[in-house]
């Protein structure tokens, strides 16, 4: 009972995941780049998330609208300036120039928000509803449904929608999309607008049951990378499979080690992967 | 003699005279330690950054490993720091040998991942093992006094010159690499892999090499940084931002691949930091490092081959005007 508990919870978790692992894959899928920053993206959606609830009142799960849409703008504006200038650069380039970037939000938001730890408070935050011998909790469930609705969401943009198609294009061949007069550069500003907000999107949801301070990305940045690397860089399906297996593989290693050494089963799975399958478990298509 | 060794000498002896003209217990001096140890440490990170072309972003677990070795030696067993550091160096190139056998086929992006995740898997280790480590808490040197054999002084002079010694020895260590067979069996690999490795180059081996090489020196230099701060926690040794980002830094600001480029990042970075730090409050914590990632971006941007780059064209530029 109490594996089949975690299990319950590691899915709920992982549906999280899998959306703040979307945004990363999404990024890598269309452009290449690996976004060390991405994590920071998390951070900046959990305190816009906040302050909606600290300002307006708003609860988080409305306030991920605003922190999406906030972050998506913020994105783009990060894509025209920076990231556009690196596309074609060798990874180096690309790595460090990320990696700038994470300490600059990091460090903005410090300054801007101070140290200290804040959390939200709503109604069911502490509620669960019980199904026999289980208990789900509602923020988890809650934060839960807000991820799949948005994946759905982002699986009907992607495929169903003009610009869904125009940005697949794009990744396939840059070249010629251009040549099909779709305007590659401003795909890809939206690609990666779409990438962090949907991170941003994740941050926000998962704010009744986590505090928020401006060092919290340095948790989500393996996990984020595990998740992603476990369905393969560029794949959106298997940031899916990724984020359950590791919601999964977090509960249940929580019942067998002590806190600080989940982060070690964590990282000892992503090492493995990626050592033996780097192009993923899901498989190469994408 | 080729300018560039003039030059090696001149600095060097500036180097070695400067302290005189300095307080030998002063900010001053503390300041050119640091950044003469960052200098070395970068070099070592050189050797597979800059060579090989691998991008690591774990260093900071080798450095932690010397730092960790030797004190540990020292506080249970009274044993020497420079016999901790041989032990250290050795745990050292001994982990570069274990990592490089999951990341040799990793390219790019993907190998500084997993050097990222090897790096954090220590800094994990090191904090949820208090019993060996002393855990988040940190782990102390012990008094002693002055002594070459303890490598220990009141002064910072002796360190100042000790890590000056390390920094000539590891930038030797990476000219007469680079100049080597090693250097240019690295040269193939980061040019391309493939064609390497179609030539006869055993490029996994080569990779080896150059990480037990770097991994060994960037320990040895973790056991010099205890000693001289006597104090350090997981987080400063085995710290992402603090040791592996700040050492790929400094390399790729000076000029990634070139055996000036650590120096001249060192010297631009460290007393940069010092200056933002000692200006700033400690209120407006955060700030210096807002400024390091702003410089990050702009150096990756406006200047991606280094500081050392126009130089060395300038410098290009000016010889075939004189041979003409």
């Amino acid at each position: 009972m109490v594996v089949i508990q975690a299990l319950v919870d590691g899915i709920l978790i992982g549906g999280v995941y899998a959306v703040v692992s979307i945004g990363l894959t999404l990024v890598f899928g269309v452009m290449g780049i690996v976004n060390f920053a991405q994590a920071e993206f998390l951070m900046l959606g959990m305190f816009v998330g906040y302050l909606a609830w600290a300002w307006l009142g708003l609860d988080p799960l409305i306030g991920s609208v605003i922190a999406f849409a906030v972050v998506f703008a913020l994105g783009c504006v990060v894509q025209h300036t920076l990231i556009r200038r690196v596309l074609r650069a060798p990874p180096v380039a690309q790595i460090f120039l990320t990696v700038g970037l994470l300490i600059v939000i990091e460090n903005a938001a410090l300054l801007g928000f101070g140290s200290q730890f804040r959390s939200v408070t709503t109604p069911y935050q502490t509620s669960a509803l019980r199904l026999g011998d289980l208990f789900i909790s509602v923020p988890y469930l809650a934060a839960f449904l807000m991820s799949v609705v948005s994946g759905l969401a982002l699986w009907l943009f992607m495929n169903r929608s003009w610009y869904g198609r125009a940005m697949r294009a794009t990744a396939q061949d840059g070249m010629a999309a251009s040549l099909m007069g779709i305007d590659a550069d401003r795909m890809r500003r939206i690609a990666f607008g779409l990438g962090v907000g949907l991170t941003a999107f994740g941050g926000a949801v998962i704010l009744p049951y986590f505090t928020v301070h401006p060092t919290v990305g340095a948790q989500f940045v393996v996990l984020m990378f595990t998740v992603v690397v476990l369905g393969g860089l560029g794949s959106v399906a298997g940031a899916i499979v990724g984020g359950q297996a590791v919601g999964i593989i977090q509960s249940l290693s929580a019942m067998a080690f002590p806190v600080q050494l989940q982060n070690l089963v964590l990282f000892l799975v992503f090492i493995t992967v990626l050592a033996l399958r780097p192009q993923g478990l899901v498989g190469g298509a994408r | 003699m080729r300018p560039s060794l003039v030059l090696a000498a001149v600095a060097l002896t500036v180097a070695a005279l400067l302290p005189l003209t300095l307080d030998p217990a002063g900010y001053l001096i503390r300041v050119l330690t640091v950044t003469l140890l960052f200098a070395a440490m970068s070099q070592a990170w050189n050797i597979v950054g800059g060579l090989a072309n691998q991008m690591s972003l774990g260093h900071a677990a080798f450095f932690g490993i010397g730092a960790y070795t030797s004190t540990i030696l020292l506080v249970n067993y009274g044993l020497s720091p420079w016999i901790g550091m041989l032990a250290g160096a050795a745990l050292g190139a001994a982990f570069a040998a274990l990592v490089s056998v999951p990341t040799m086929g990793l390219r790019g992006h993907y190998f500084a991942l997993a050097t990222l995740a090897f790096g954090e898997v220590m800094r994990v280790i090191a904090n949820s093992w208090p019993s060996l480590t002393g855990g988040p808490a940190g782990i102390s040197v012990p008094f002693a006094p002055d002594s070459l054999l303890m490598l220990q002084f009141k002064s910072t002079l002796p360190y100042y010159y000790l890590m000056l010694a390390a920094l000539v020895l590891v930038t030797a260590v990476f000219v007469v690499t680079k100049a080597g067979a090693l250097g240019y069996r690295l040269r193939a690999v980061k040019e391309n892999p493939d064609a390497a490795e179609v030539v006869g180059v055993d490029t996994a081996r080569v990779k080896t090499i150059a990480a037990v090489m770097s991994g060994g020196i960037m320990a040895a230099l973790g056991t010099a940084y205890a000693q001289f701060t006597f104090f350090f926690d997981p987080e400063t040794v085995f710290g992402l931002g603090p040791i592996s980002i700040r050492v790929a830094l400094i390399a790729i600001l000076g000029g990634i691949g070139t055996a000036a480029g650590p120096i001249v990042g060192a010297f631009v970075i460290i007393p940069l930091e010092e200056l933002a730090n000692s200006w700033l409050s400690a209120g407006t914590a955060g700030l210096s490092q807002l400024v390091y990632g702003i410089l990050l971006m702009l150096i990756i941007l406006v200047q991606p081959r280094g500081l050392v780059a126009p130089v060395e064209a300038l410098a290009a530029r000016w010889r075939t005007r004189r041979a003409r």
